[in-house]
Formats: C-alpha cells, structure tokens, sequence
C-alpha cells in the first residue's frame, strides 16, 4: 500500500511539474535537448596540472587542471547530455610524473568527471602494475580493445568498450592504441600484445551499432593522427578511412592542434569526424552533436554530417 | 523523419497528462475503482512507449566545434586547487632537492664547454647501462642544453628540469662510419656539439681526425652511437639520422642525468669536468 501510495504522490508530482513547465513548447526543446549531445575532450596532457611557469616560453600560463575543472563545471550547468573524454599520455611530461607516478593526475580527472580514457604509450612510463593501481584514483573506465594484457596487471582493468546513455541516446565508446615495440620499452609493456586497431575498432563498433543499438560510436585513439614520414603507418586518418560505423575519432600521440575538426569518409561513404586538441591541457575540445532519427533498415546507408564552428553559446 | 518521431511523443505526453487529470477527479469518488481505471489507462501508454523506444535509432546529423583555450588568469576550480595544493607543494619542495654539488662554475660553450661535457658523459654511460651493450660515442644537440651555466655549489633536481625540460628519451643508432662523417660535419656546421666517446677538428664546415677510443674513425667500420630521440628524429636538422633504425627503451636523458649525478655524488664526489680537446677549431 505504501508502494502504491508512494508512486501515485510521485507521479501526481511528475505530472504537476510538466504541466507547470512551459507546455509544449518547453517539451519540443526539451525533446531536442535530448537529443544533443556535447562531448568534451582532451590528449597528452602529459602530467600537466598547473599551467605551464610564467618563464618566458610560449605556453606559460597556460593549462592547468583548476582552470579545465572550471569551463567544464560551467558547461555542465547548461548543457544536459555532456561526455567528458581523453585520448591517453595522461602521464610524464612534469616532476608531479617522477614524484607521485600519477596518482594526481587521476585524482584530478575523477574530481572533473571524467567518462573514459584510453591508454597513451607514456602512461606505460612507470609500469604497467603502476598504471593499474593508479587507475584506481582516476574512477573511469579506460577503454582499450587492441591491447590483449593477459597475465599483466592491467588483466581486468579495462574494458574493449562502453555504452553511455544521455538522454535519448546511446553512446557506444571503444579505444585504441598505438602500436608499443620500439615506443615503449618491453620491459614497462611486458607480456601485453598489440593486435590490429582498424580490425578491433571496426569489430567494436560493428558490435555496438548492429547488436547494442548504439546511436553513435566514438573511438579514443592514441595512434596519432598523421605521419608525414611514413605514409603508411596506422593512424586516425588510415582508422577513419577503413572504419565502419565510427562516428568520432578523437585522436592523440602527435601533439596535433587542428585548426578545426576534419571529416573523412568511411569505407561505406560515411561522414567520421576526427579531432585532437594539441598536448598539456593548454585547450579543451568541444564538439556538439545534434542528432535526428532514423528508420532501421537505413542504417547502413552511408550518411553524412554537417560541421561549423560553434559560434555562440 | 524526426516530426513524426516528436510528433507520436508530443501525443504521448498528451493522452498521458488527460488520462492523469482524470484520475485525480476519479480519486475524490472511489480510491480503488481509481486506481484500477487508472493503471488501466496507462497499459496503452506503457504498450506504445515500449514500441517507440524499440524502434528509434538517432544518427549524428550535424556538428558544432570549439575549442576553449585555457590561458593564464583564467577562473579555477577551487576544489581542484585544494586537491593539487600538498602534491604541488611537495614537488617544489623536491624540485629543491640538493643531488650534487659542483666543484666549479660549469659553462655552455661552443666547441666545446665543461656543462656539455658533463652532459654527454651522462648520457654515455648511462646509455651503456640501460641498454647493456657497447657503446661507442653520445652526441647532444646543442640547443637541448636550456641553461647557459651551472653555478658551483648545490645543484637541484629542480635545475635539471630547467636544463633538460624536455621529455627527450637517449636512444642508440648503429651507423656507418661514413654516416657518423655526415653527423660529425654537421656538427661543425653547427660549431660544435657536446659529445663524449669521440673527438675530432673542426676545419671550415668540415670535420675532420675523428677518433673513437683512440682510432681513427673509418668510414667501412659500424658504431653504435647514443643521442637524443629529438634528432634522431631528424630534429635540429640531422636528416642523414633519420633514416636509421632506433633503439629505444624509453630512458629519459633528464632522468639519466638526475642518476649520472647522483652516482658520483653517492661516490663522495663533486662534480667536475675540464676541456679535453673533445672538439677544437683548427685552421
């Protein structure tokens, strides 16, 4: 009776609140705020958390967790659908790296709300079982599905993929990393086998579009989004042009600052968009992605997506 | 299609809130008979609802970007301030970690200079320990040392990260001897560089009377040779570099210096270094 009586005070509740909010109106926007999604990214931040010293050098001042942790609180009051991401080199690059192994680091990203990070070939800088046990701080899932770490201390630490739900939506999120012999040393990756990104991120997603019913998959990488000198290295270019059914590659390694995020298409003619926001924290990505729906049988039917620069808030 | 999506949700919202002000009329005639005609009304409402989500799939359509530059004086998060405050005062406090002590001022010069020699004797030995092989000679890039001297006394951790804020990484080349000819003339094209194992005149832009471990350099001959991932890369320049396979175990250069000094210190010793003719100008 109690149960009943409880649902019925909270559904007479419910239905005063939609009534009181702007009728329909405020219900068509509130359908399409459902339906937008807003994704926030960083890559290579590389033990970054103070800005960089006012030295002299061209970053200084720049950076910091204190001030990321502010726009991104600020983003969060308006926005309702907010993913919050890296693409990996969470770790090295200042003293709080050789002093603390990155327990900061991923205390700092837990206390931002971080959604899910994939592996950089620094974060292997202070070992694997470093890596794992320090993971622990950072309170999101890391997402890799090309790294097979059997018998290693990353064993259950990690997952292929990932499903998030934002409102209407389903958001699917796998990861990939770069290839570790001769980057990193055998010693700090141990017994961890690197199997073929384009093949594991094409499986993820295959999975997560057709079986889980994702509306979107996005896939943090850490190959790098281009090598100049070796065209045919595997890298977030090479990854968008064979992939099928990635959405969104936020990409990192390279340190790359684009001038604005850049669309490829896929192997079915697909729009993939793909982004990297230089190193250090010094900017935060922003993408807003507006969605419509679609019937079922045409989902395999090669689709595009319009970009423009977000001019307004 | 997305009207007609919103359009059979706006009638779901709709046939939901009628049915709702019917029942709270029916409340006030019979709790019960309500509550059953009640549940009643929204069997239809939870039987559409469940084909609606069933059957919507949503796709990205369009795309809005940009980036927030994080600049100097911008509003923080006192929450994370508070949590970063006891690491970031424990690293200053380390970055004033006293590891050695130098006997004497030690200077960045061209050719040749005590601070590079310092430097490049770092990286020789210990590229020789952590990657277990021979190594024949290590070569810096000029502009990798970021400090114009070291003053005798005390030295810091913290003046390491100054004179080595990059994350360079010490890796091996194997090169021919006519390759290493190439690198060597290029450093004299660069006035000289720090470098350890080797010594060699600088005539013109040319190098010449290279000797590894008291032997002439020969151009047939293949040496294992240390430097800074930064050129190997083809930084600074040193294309003929390039093209070579890497060792790479992912020894810092700044880390190895950190420990090279410590070494000598843990010894009972200063640190010191002399010009020793490595690099010298000749007409």
């Amino acid at each position: 009776m109690y149960n009943r009586r409880k649902f019925i005070t909270q559904s007479a509740l419910a239905a005063g609140a939609i009534l009181s909010s702007n009728g329909l109106f405020a219900e068509i926007e509130k359908d399409a705020a459902a339906k937008r999604l807003t994704i926030l990214h960083t890559n290579d931040v590389h033990s970054r958390l103070e800005p960089f010293p006012m030295d002299g050098g061209r970053n200084q001042g720049l950076g910091g967790v204190a001030a990321r942790a502010r726009i991104i609180a600020d983003i969060r009051a308006k926005e309702s659908n907010v993913l919050l991401l890296d693409a990996g080199d969470i770790f090295q690059g200042t003293p709080f790296f050789n002093i603390y192994k990155g327990e900061p680091e991923m205390k700092a990203m837990a206390a931002m709300g971080y959604d899910a990070a994939t592996m950089g070939n620094h974060d292997f800088d202070a070992g694997l079982e470093n890596f794992a046990t320090q993971l622990d701080h950072g309170k999101f899932p890391l997402i890799i599905s090309n790294y097979d770490f059997s018998g290693t201390a990353m064993e259950h630490k990690f997952v292929p993929y990932k499903i998030v739900k934002k409102g209407k939506l389903k958001i699917g999120i796998t990861g990939v990393g770069i290839e570790l012999k001769g980057l990193v040393s055998d010693n700090l990756y141990e017994k961890t086998s690197y199997l073929d990104p384009i093949a594991r991120a094409n499986q993820m997603a295959s999975l997560l579009k057709k079986e889980e019913g994702c509306d979107m998959v996005i896939c943090l990488s850490h190959l790098g989004y281009q090598f100049a000198e070796n065209k045919n290295k595997v890298c977030d270019e090479i990854l968008a042009a064979e992939s099928e059914h990635i959405d969104l590659i936020i990409g990192g390694h390279t340190h790359t600052f684009m001038d604005a995020p850049k669309l490829y298409k896929n192997k079915a003619g697909s729009d993939v968009l793909v982004n990297q926001v230089g190193w250090a924290g010094i900017l935060l990505g922003r993408l807003d992605f507006d969605f419509s729906s679609i019937e079922k049988k045409n989902l395999t039917k090669s689709h595009t997506v319009v970009i423009r620069e977000k001019t307004s808030e | 299609m997305p009207k007609i999506d919103l359009f059979s949700d706006k009638i779901i919202v709709c046939s939901f809130l009628l049915s709702w002000s019917k029942f709270n009329y029916l409340v006030w005639l019979n709790y019960h008979d309500a509550m059953r005609k009640f549940l009643f009304n929204q069997l239809w409402f939870f039987a559409l609802l469940f084909t609606v989500s069933c059957h919507t799939i949503y796709q990205p359509t369009a795309v809005q970007y940009k980036d927030y530059r994080l600049a100097a004086g911008a509003a923080s998060d006192e929450k994370l301030q508070s949590l970063l405050k006891p690491y970031a005062d424990s690293v200053n406090k380390s970055m004033n970690d006293v590891i050695a002590v130098a006997a004497t001022e030690l200077e960045k010069r061209q050719p040749e200079g005590t601070l590079g020699n310092v430097m490049a004797d770092a990286m020789l030995a210990k590229a020789r320990q952590k990657y277990k092989t021979t190594v024949d000679a290590s070569f810096i890039n000029y502009g990798g040392i970021r400090l114009p001297s070291l003053a005798a006394g005390n030295i810091t951790t913290g003046k390491i990260f100054e004179l080595s804020p990059f994350d360079n990484i010490i890796v091996l080349l194997t090169v021919k001897g006519s390759t290493l000819q190439d690198l060597l003339n290029h450093i004299a094209n660069r006035k000289g560089w720090p470098v350890a194992g080797i010594n060699f005149e600088i005539k013109g832009t040319k190098a010449i009377n290279a000797q590894l471990n008291g032997l002439a350099l020969e151009a047939n001959k293949t040496y294992t040779i240390a430097v800074l991932d930064y050129i190997a890369n083809g930084g600074d320049d040193c294309t003929m570099l390039k093209v070579l396979p890497q060792q790479n175990n992912g020894t810092l250069f700044r880390d190895a210096v950190i420990e090279y000094l410590k070494d000598i210190t843990s010894q009972g010793k200063k640190i010191s270094a002399q010009i020793e003719n490595r690099v010298i100008n000749v007409q």
